[in-house]
């Protein structure tokens, strides 16, 4: 449900928490993000920081400057001017990556569960079965097949959470129970309508398959991408996940690590929510790849 | 300007307020639990409040100083003794190039801070110096001092025989229970009343499985209102599944039906309710606690909240050293 | 001597090296505790013949000051 009037809830003494609905919807999310943008060109001194969320945004503020109660009306004035969410217009950068679906190292991270943990059936069978997909090859070509809106980033620095643009691409994944211990670097998973990517090594509960080589997340910054931040992504971000061999996969690696790897970053375009919907309106949802 | 002769358990640079600005990517902000304790050990070496030192965790460090330099130790009594003679807490302490500062575990309270004139003049990662060792980020070298490291320390001069007054320092519990005040909210409507009477009557345990990232509490089962049982299925299975929100600092983040308060270097999101929200002023608390002690919490609003952040901000000020 | 090593830390009892009767010198290790992930081990300050043990491994929530392992 998209609330009708966004509920502003306290959090302690120096946080708000703005929810503007309770389902998994892209539009709450460019609300989420459009008003992130108003409140940074309204420059107001008493808000510290904003985290958006799915369906949520959570400030930080300084009761020093401002109250729970005046920055519940400021940010109420903001959300009125953002107008009907089909207005807002956001700068995106879209990002391809080349991605080893159907990958041995993820492959093997699911067997080592499977014999410590929990048996569990393979991953991408897993998800295409339970999607109705007719097999992992169909999975490769409905995941990989549209863009990913980075809704939020965290639990862990750097780790975005990003949701299918393209309906006709829209998949589901519950979560490992019990969660896994570790997860190989750069491995692409997904729960609930969420696709995730592991910055680092760590433990997690996605269903996993497929894997980059590129890294985003660098403290050394090594490459240009990370001058701003040791992350690589923020809010916002769009990415491709390009289907490659193993080999080239392997090719992408070395590159990386020798330094000479570039980025394929295109950063011209605004995301137009109006248009996006506009598209979205002339698609059949039941298509698939 | 000292070498690490022993690190302790878990020895970390810290700043105050740590590192800000970066929540959207996932950055907690770091930085010292006890801010009380941090803040004024800093006043008394006559530094800002916020500058560079060091947070020892249940076993304090041992270094040897290569310069002469001004000290001060605050926070839990780790029975900091300078050339094996003890150390004055509370106090600016005058040390010389060649003298060794060691301290051992703490009996009361879990966490020690040391501040040195000057500050520690470690680079800073994404504005702040504070350690966020899970990601490598901030302190030395991104994790906890390791034997045989040299800290850097910016040159200042500093007063030694500068004196916190008492009754401007925490009172560490020594009774291992606390009064831990909180914030209903922001998920409190999905807990229903007889849940949220047990939570205020119940004496919570701090479980053994606790540390930076979050403090898990042993007790009874939590009970829901309607918005947790009857949601969207994309929330997720479990009543106190949400669909990923931002998480607050302090927050009692219900994870099933475990407690756990996300602290200086908890997750910033998540798919879990936080029903709860403990303020800032009352975090010091927190981080003097110790596995085993027992939370009673008292519900206070968010004027009372800032009230206390008011006066706790008050209190680490030059006005209370003297 | 009589030596009474006391646990430093709150935490649990991950690993315990020793039974009553044993022979241990001075620096050896007694028994590990664990906390925040951390080990901590615990040694003995002076030779002697281990006289009682009084935790367990795999006991969780030991209290700091707690007289662990007695040394006669």
């Amino acid at each position: 449900m998209i609330y009708k009037e966004p509920r502003f809830l306290p959090g302690g003494d120096r946080y708000m928490l703005i929810e503007f609905g309770n389902e998994m919807n892209l539009e709450l999310n460019f609300m989420a993000q459009g008003l992130a943008s108003a409140i940074e060109k309204s420059r107001n001194t008493g808000v510290i920081e904003t985290a958006p969320c799915f369906a949520s945004m959570l400030i930080h503020y300084d009761p020093d400057k401002i109250s729970f109660k005046d920055l519940g009306k400021e940010m109420q004035t903001l959300i009125d001017g953002l107008g009907p969410s089909d207005d807002i217009e956001l700068d995106s950068r879209l990002f391809y990556f080349p991605t080893c679906y159907l990958d041995p190292w993820t492959k093997a991270c699911v067997e080592d569960y499977s014999a410590k943990i929990k048996p569990k059936k393979w991953d991408p069978e897993f998800v295409a079965e339970i999607n109705g997909l007719k097999d992992v090859q169909q999975l490769v070509r409905v995941h990989s097949g549209t863009e990913y809106w980075v809704a939020s980033l965290g639990f862990w620095p750097g780790l975005p959470f990003m949701m299918a643009l393209d309906p006709r691409c829209v998949i589901t994944a519950p979560k490992y129970n019990p969660a896994r211990t570790w997860t190989p670097q750069g491995t692409v998973g997904m729960g609930g309508a969420s696709t995730a990517i592991y910055p680092v090594a760590t433990p997690g509960g996605y269903q996993i398959f497929a894997r980059i080589p590129i890294p985003i997340w660098d403290t050394e910054k090594r490459f240009p991408q990370f001058e701003r931040s040791i992350c690589l992504f923020q809010p916002g971000d769009r990415v491709k996940f390009v289907p490659v061999s193993p080999q080239e996969f392997e090719f992408v690696e070395a590159e990386v690590k020798a330094g000479t790897y570039v980025y394929n970053v295109v950063e011209y375009q605004r995301f137009s929510v109006r248009n996006y919907k506009n598209w979205v309106k002339t698609l059949n949802k039941n298509d698939r790849f | 300007m000292f070498e690490v002769i022993t690190p302790g358990l878990e020895t970390t640079i810290q700043d105050y307020p740590g590192r800000i600005g970066f929540w959207n990517q996932g950055f907690p902000p770091s930085g010292p639990m006890d801010s009380w304790s941090f803040r004024l050990g800093n006043l008394l070496v006559g530094n800002d409040a916020g500058a560079a030192g060091l947070e020892a965790q249940y076993i304090g460090p041992t270094v040897k100083f290569q310069r002469d330099g001004v000290i001060a130790v605050t926070g839990a009594d780790m029975q900091a003794k300078l050339d094996g003679q003890p150390l004055p807490m509370w106090e600016s302490v005058a040390v010389k190039a060649g003298q060794t500062l060691a301290m051992t575990a703490s009996k009361v309270g879990a966490r020690g801070y040391i501040a040195f004139a000057g500050g520690i003049d470690t680079p800073p990662w994404l504005g702040s110096r504070s350690t966020f060792h899970q990601a490598g980020v901030g302190g030395m070298e991104g994790h906890a001092l390791k034997k045989g490291q040299v800290i850097p320390v910016a040159k200042a001069k500093g007063t030694p025989g500068k004196k916190a007054k008492p009754d401007c320092r925490p009172v560490i519990s020594t009774d291992k229970s606390w009064t831990i005040e909180v914030v209903p909210g922001p998920n409190d409507d999905w807990i229903d009343e007889a849940g949220h009477k047990r939570f205020l009557s119940t004496d919570w345990k701090l479980s053994a499985k606790n540390a930076r990232t979050g403090f898990r509490l042993d007790g009874p089962d939590w009970t829901f209102t309607e918005k947790a049982t009857k949601k969207a299925p994309e929330n997720g299975s479990e009543p106190s599944n949400i669909i990923d929100q931002g998480y607050p600092m302090g927050a009692i983040n219900l994870s099933g039906q475990t407690p756990i308060i996300l602290v200086n270097d908890g997750p910033s999101m998540g798919g879990f309710i936080n029903p709860y929200t403990v303020p800032s002023a009352t975090f010091w608390k927190l981080g003097q606690s110790k596995p085993g002690d027992i939370y009673r919490f008292k519900s206070v609003t968010v004027d009372e909240a800032q009230a206390l952040r008011k006066k706790l901000n008050a209190v680490c000020s030059p006005s209370s050293i003297i | 001597m009589a030596e009474k090593v006391e646990t430093m830390v709150p935490g649990n009892v991950w690993k315990v090296l020793v039974n009553p009767g044993d022979k241990v010198s001075a620096g050896d290790t007694l028994f590990i505790l664990e906390v925040m992930k951390t080990e901590v081990p615990h040694m003995a300050g002076e030779g002697g013949t281990v006289k009682a043990v009084h935790i367990k491994e795999g006991q969780e929530g030991v209290d700091a000051g707690l007289v662990a392992v007695e040394i006669g």
